[in-house]
């Protein structure tokens, strides 16, 4: 402790006998790691934002269907309505909410136009528990309720159809034996959504729908939305569980490409890093190895007035780590208040539709991990140091006879 | 004087009921015009040859046609000409339709979202085909006014979709001569703008009756496009067999 007291001040006074060398450094690190902070806010609210925008329309936390469903996605493959057991998973703490639709494919005509799309019937009140859709009604109104016999569509697929609210479309699909099915619908509501969503999906009352496709009260799928996503494994054994023979998936299995995107965005946070941080170990290395290069006769002195290797070696490493920790606080820092600036959100509609293409919605909200910052943080400066072990090492290893004779 | 008005309103009123029940052409049902038109236009059965001018402001083309048909919900329509259509054939039976294609050799059920699609590239869709005698059963229909063509009384009719009828149209207009002969059909958007527009550009003795010999179909919001279909040859209340309507005789062709 006494060796401490004595290198800490020693440490911080060397710090400061080339400023301008001190302040270079300080700001590599400071750099170095604002960068790597806010990259990974912007990147975790980008993939937080791709995945809601997958999710939030009708996937949710998972869903469950018919065995055969998902490999042929029609009114074919159907399965009763929810029964006391499954409700009772469903009803239970770990769900934040469910719904059960009709889906089908079907196709849509209007006076000038003819579109395929995806008709859904729905529970209004569910929905509006576990999807967006409902809080996205950009014209008219959302579906009322169970029976609501007016149709919600996508706003493109409006546009693209010629029609608008109030008019009436005919809406054409295989019903439960097999033969067309047509109902006449009169347009509610539009929602916006991503385009591609637009043009998929169009919403109506479920019991119109069980009507027109006479499949009495069967649905198609349940969807439910977790309270906590870390639940799911439990919550989809236990919903095995309670309806044998019914498929049960997460949404990583449901929705494999937001899955793979959502982990590799956070593979790419320590990709960012190790990048920078091999910039900044350049940084660190080249400025520790020059001032050490300079001082080795103030080292030989040292050694030669008695001070032990080790202890030379821990006054450069104090030196070093004052200096980095320095950078990584005020890096740190200015990350926080960068995104703490930012967290009302970042508008990406400059992008217009563009950023769809990468799957995120129009605005991305960056978000503080205190964990996180505290890891990357703490990380930056532990490598930091031991980078600087080199330098450290050179210092302590100089011999005081061969220094001291040499040059000057 | 009173009196007198009365007496001879009640006896046209009278005269009117009178002549309703005598047939369709001396009376101003609508309904009954109109089915009065299309049974013209059918007879119980029929056999017809059919010439098809697709016409596009670049190019024009031609097709004929066989067709039988056998009330509301049976027709057969066979392609003879040109060579590269000859063979196609579509068979509608009630509500279902198959589509024959030989160089396929494959019979296909439409599926939902190809009945809107163009008919061989003409401006009629198998919906068209399939859904024709639609006026009949899904609207409710109006006389709007009569004229005189041609020494016939034609009346104008506006038919409107029934409450929840699967139609897109917001009304059709027709006319309707009084021998059955149906002049023009207009359908209209849910804005009550015309979307395209069937007038009847020749009328002739045929198997029998008066008949719209040429009809053309006009988008109206594109000039230069219509499809002209001619009425060359025609029997009707002709007997068919019963093997013309099926899938079998759409694939291969007997008599």
């Amino acid at each position: 402790m006494g060796g401490l007291s004595l290198l800490a001040p020693m440490a911080w006074r060397n710090l400061w006998r080339n400023p301008r060398r001190t302040w270079i450094t300080l700001a590599v690190v400071a750099v170095g790691l604002y960068s790597i902070l806010v990259f990974a806010a912007l990147l975790d609210a980008w993939a937080r934002s791709s995945r809601d925008a997958a999710l939030d329309v009708l996937i949710g936390s998972g869903q469950v269907h018919a065995p055969r469903y998902l490999d042929d996605q029609t009114i074919a493959q159907r399965m009763a309505a929810p029964g006391a057991r499954l409700r009772a998973v469903l009803d239970g703490p770990s769900v934040e909410g469910w719904a059960d639709r009709v889906r089908t494919p079907a196709v849509i005509q209007s006076e000038y136009k003819t579109l395929p799309a995806e008709l859904l019937g729905v529970r209004p009140a569910r929905e509006r528990a576990i999807s967006v859709v409902p809080r996205d009604v950009s014209a008219g109104r959302y579906l009322a309720g169970d029976a609501d016999g007016g149709i919600v569509l996508g706003a493109h697929l409006a546009k693209r159809l010629k029609t608008r609210l109030g008019k009436r479309v005919i809406v054409m699909a295989q019903d439960a034996t097999g033969a067309l099915a047509q109902r006449s619908f009169r347009v509610v509501g539009l929602y916006s959504a991503s385009q591609e969503d637009e043009d998929r999906f169009a919403f109506t009352g479920i019991e119109p729908a069980q009507a027109m496709l006479g499949i009495g009260t069967d649905v198609s799928e349940i969807s439910f939305k977790l309270a906590d996503d870390a639940g799911a494994p439990a919550t989809v054994a236990a919903l095995k569980a309670a309806g044998p023979g019914l498929d049960v998936r997460p949404w990583t299995a449901l929705a494999p490409l937001t899955a793979a995107m959502n982990s590799f965005m956070e593979a790419f946070v320590y990709i960012w890093l190790w990048i920078m941080f091999v910039l900044m170990a350049i940084g660190i290395v080249n400025t520790q190895l020059m001032a050490v290069f300079e001082r080795v006769r103030e080292f030989g002195l040292l050694q030669a007035l008695g001070m032990r290797p080790r202890l030379v070696l821990a006054e450069v490493l104090l030196e070093s780590a004052l200096l980095i920790g320095l950078g990584v606080l005020a890096g740190a820092a200015a990350a926080v208040a960068t995104v703490l600036a930012f967290s009302g959100g970042v508008d990406l509609h400059f992008l217009a539709r563009g950023a769809e293409f990468f799957g995120a919605g129009h605005v991305l909200y960056p978000r503080l991990a205190p964990a996180q910052f505290a890891a990357v943080s703490a990380l930056v400066w532990a490598l930091g140091v031991l980078v600087a072990l080199w330098p450290a090492g050179k210092a302590a290893g100089s011999s005081p006879a061969e220094v001291m004779s040499h040059a000057q | 004087m009173f009196l007198v008005s009365r007496r001879s309103g009640l006896a046209a009123a009278l005269l009117a009921g009178a002549l309703a029940i005598a047939g369709p052409a001396a009376a101003a049902d609508a309904t009954a015009l109109l089915k009065a038109a299309f049974d013209n236009w059918r007879g119980k059965s029929s056999r017809a040859t059919i010439e098809m001018t697709i016409h596009r402001p670049a190019w024009e083309r031609g097709l004929t046609m066989q067709s039988w048909t056998e009330g509301d919900d049976k027709a057969l329509v066979r392609f003879t000409a040109p060579a590269k259509e000859r063979g196609n054939a579509t068979l509608k039976l009630g509500h279902e339709t198959w589509i024959y294609n030989p160089k396929l050799n494959q019979t296909i059920k439409l599926p939902a979202s190809m009945l809107a699609q163009s008919w061989l590239g003409s401006d009629f869709s198998y919906n068209d085909l399939a859904k024709a005698e639609d006026i009949l059963t899904d609207y409710t229909h109006r006389i709007t006014g009569t004229a005189t063509v041609d020494g016939h009384t034609a009346y104008d009719i506006e038919a409107v979709p029934k409450p929840g009828a699967p139609v897109v149209w917001g009304k059709q207009a027709v006319r309707v001569r009084d021998d059955g002969v149906m002049l023009r059909e207009a359908f209209y958007d849910q804005d009550m703008k015309l979307v395209r527009v069937m007038t009847t550009e020749k009328i002739g003795p045929l198997g029998g009756r008066p008949y719209p010999l040429v009809l053309v179909m006009r988008p109206a919001d594109e000039p230069g496009r219509w499809t002209r279909i001619e009425t060359t040859s025609a029997q009707f209340d002709v007997a068919l067999p019963a093997s013309l309507f099926t899938r079998s005789n759409l694939e291969n062709p007997r008599g």
